[in-house]
């Protein structure tokens, strides 16, 4: 007995040593809105999950008059996320938002299950159930602004992208890239690889020191995985990177590197879906992101700006947002057709 | 296409040391009849502890090279620590090697990403070891590119190689490493110490395990995440088998495999009409494929692999 008590405690130390709170209050009144938030990798991973993790505490944020206690679960494997969704239904949340297409079985079965809660998943442009918010960058808007700097700032007429896989908005922000490096520069050479991998850093690397080997002088990356391929473009005396995510300009080798940055603003489809669920409409409708609805956010890194963003360039970036936001459902309308194989 | 071709066979040294250093340790570990499934997870610690100390030393700034030097020699002590518990479950209490495997690689897994968390937080990277010309060899047109503008580590781990064969081969040791793995109970009738031998190859497989981890995090991602790793670990075990157990072999096809992911990326940088998810797949249909026509595997393999020696019980 005295054996498996000190089993147990050896155990559970751990659990004690490392143990962090993720909920952000642990009392609620019947005023409070209840998010909760399952993610399948980690909150501070600078793409994907960190851009909603960030999205939801400003939302928060911005949204004082409102009573919000928010949680979330990283980690969690689609077949491991239903038992976290199933105590976070217990504990009473209003919305549980599943960062990630592949949450999409799961979110169903469980708004089926569950009809007084309301589920969100994305990135996806079905309508679902009517406990169901999907929701869908159009992040051909974010690839084209960085295609556009990178058609221009290129020097010798050869860019890299360093894709995950080719499907959802990465699919958008890749084909967004071809289009602008070719609305401004016909002639250069774009070289289009993916990882297969929405996380396997090191693979990432391998395909920039390619395409860096290539010829390659001004690179990209969608996904959480292209932190690999910033850091093997930081290799590089003269490679330069646009990123898309603003975190990528905070990182040593994107204080060096990265021009640019746009990043995914979830706080806007946070507030608008706080503010539906509040007027009792709990789901059956996609919230598009785009730069008319405050869905992204682009900067530029200070530090590089002079050296790598003439004012020309920055008339037309200007121009461009200004076109999207007047226009956020015709001007990249044909982005699905773009071929790489055309390339 | 000179240019492509170089560029991709000058990719395949530095890319394939964490699958040789990690093939090299798991053959000492099976060829001394243990079969460890938990190199992934050794790997991953290897890969924290490795980051983790030239990372605390320069806070993620430029720090000197002996921090680097400090990381490997801490991920290859941690991996021998690791191979050393391993040798404990399988070797003195004789739990089932693949069960016992999988736990391990679940554990360092879990833990390298825990600590990372606790000691680091987010994803961060390190200068790393920077890649040296060797003088006039690298100058060379071609061959220089290929062979001679690598980092140390990388130079280090092929020149492993041979001194792993001579070891396996040519030493009492590497005798006694086989031995155990072929026919223990005639080892230890000849006075060997199955179990000793055994607990010897573990911590140096675990070393090796570490040291490839280290390699991903300090040498070529030069940072840490939990997901660096990514089932190379067990690209490794699997190249132990395509290399029949022999240094040479598995270094072959550590080189193979790196040469058809890279190829794999040339193809769809170079707009070829090929669908990608193919691509993808290629470096292990190739594994799979391989291994599946080389019927030597039967009788290459450590006849006592993946069984416990108890000297109690005649089997």
């Amino acid at each position: 007995m005295k054996k498996l008590l000190v089993l147990a405690f050896v155990l559970i130390l751990p659990f004690a040593v490392f143990a962090q709170g993720s909920g952000e209050s642990s009392s609620a009144d019947d005023d409070t809105i209840r998010i909760a938030l399952i993610i399948e990798n980690t909150i501070d991973d600078k793409g994907w999950c960190q851009s909603m993790h960030d999205g939801i505490t400003q939302a928060i944020a911005e949204m004082p008059d409102k009573n919000i206690e928010y949680s979330y679960a990283e980690k969690m494997l689609p077949v491991d996320a239903g038992s976290i969704a199933r105590q976070y239904v217990a504990q009473g949340y209003d919305l549980i938002i599943a960062h990630g297409a592949q949450y999409k079985n799961l979110v169903l079965e469980m708004a089926e299950e569950y009809p007084d809660v309301s589920f969100a998943f994305g990135t996806s442009s079905e309508i679902g159930p009517e406990n169901v918010f999907t929701y869908m960058p159009e992040s051909e808007e974010t690839g084209y602004i960085n295609g556009i700097i990178a058609g221009t700032d290129t020097t010798d007429n050869i860019v890299g992208l360093v894709g995950p896989v080719d499907s959802g908005d990465s699919a958008r922000y890749n084909r967004g890239f071809v289009l602008g490096v070719k609305s401004v520069n016909p002639e250069a050479k774009i070289l289009v690889a993916h990882t297969g991998s929405f996380s396997d850093y090191v693979k990432a690397s391998e395909v920039a020191t390619s395409q860096l080997g290539n010829g390659a002088d001004i690179l990209t990356g969608s996904s959480q995985q292209a932190i690999g391929a910033l850091r093997a473009t930081a290799e590089s005396p003269t490679a330069m990177w646009v990123g898309q995510d603003l975190a990528q300009l905070t990182t040593e080798e994107g204080m060096a590197k990265c021009i640019a940055a746009s990043a995914y603003n979830y706080a806007a489809v946070v507030k608008e879906l706080v503010s539906k669920i509040e007027s009792g409409t709990r789901g059956g409708e996609c919230i598009p992101m785009n730069f008319a609805n405050g869905g992204f956010l682009f900067d530029y890194n200070e530090s590089l700006k002079a050296d790598w963003v003439s004012p020309e360039l920055e008339a037309l970036i200007n121009e461009t947002i200004a076109s999207f936001q007047a226009d956020p459902d015709g001007t990249l309308a044909d982005w699905a057709d773009v071929d790489y194989s055309t390339l | 296409m000179v240019a492509i071709i170089t560029n991709m066979l000058s990719m395949c040294i530095p890319f394939s040391v964490a699958l040789l250093l990690a093939s090299l340790g798991e053959m000492f570990n099976q060829r001394a009849g243990v079969f460890n499934l938990g190199c992934e997870g050794v790997m991953a610690m290897g890969a924290f502890v490795g980051m983790l100390i030239p990372f605390l030393a320069g806070k993620g700034g430029a720090v000197s090279q002996w921090y680097n030097v400090l990381g490997f020699g801490a991920a290859a002590l941690l991996g021998a620590l690791f191979g050393l518990f391993f040798g404990v479950i399988t070797v003195t209490f004789r739990a089932p090697q693949g069960i016992a495997g999988i736990g391990l690689q679940m554990f360092g897994v879990g833990t390298a990403g825990t600590l990372f968390r606790h000691f680091v937080g987010g994803t961060q990277s390190i200068p790393g070891i920077p890649d040296v010309d060797i003088p006039l060899l690298s100058e060379i047109p071609l061959i220089g590119d290929i062979f001679f503008s690598h980092n140390v580590m990388a130079y280090l781990a092929y020149l492993f190689v041979p001194a792993a064969w001579y070891i396996l081969f040519k030493t009492y040791w590497g005798l006694k490493i086989r031995a155990v793995g072929t026919n223990p109970r005639a080892a230890d009738s000849m006075g060997i110490n199955v179990s000793l031998t055994r607990y010897e190859a573990l911590v140096v497989g675990g070393a090796l395990a570490g040291l490839a981890g280290a390699y991903l995090s300090i040498a070529q991602a030069k940072m840490f995440s939990d997901t660096l790793i990514s089932g190379r670990g067990f690209i490794a075990v699997a190249l132990v088998y395509f290399g029949h157990w022999h240094p040479l072999q598995i270094m072959g096809g550590a080189l193979l495999f790196t040469l058809a992911q890279t190829f794999q990326t040339i193809v769809q940088s170079m707009g070829i009409s090929f669908p990608y998810e193919l691509a993808v797949m290629l470096p292990y249909v190739l594994v799979i494929v391989v291994l599946s026509f080389t019927s030597r595997n039967q009788i290459t393999a450590p006849s006592a692999l993946g069984k416990p020696f108890n000297r109690e019980i005649r089997t």
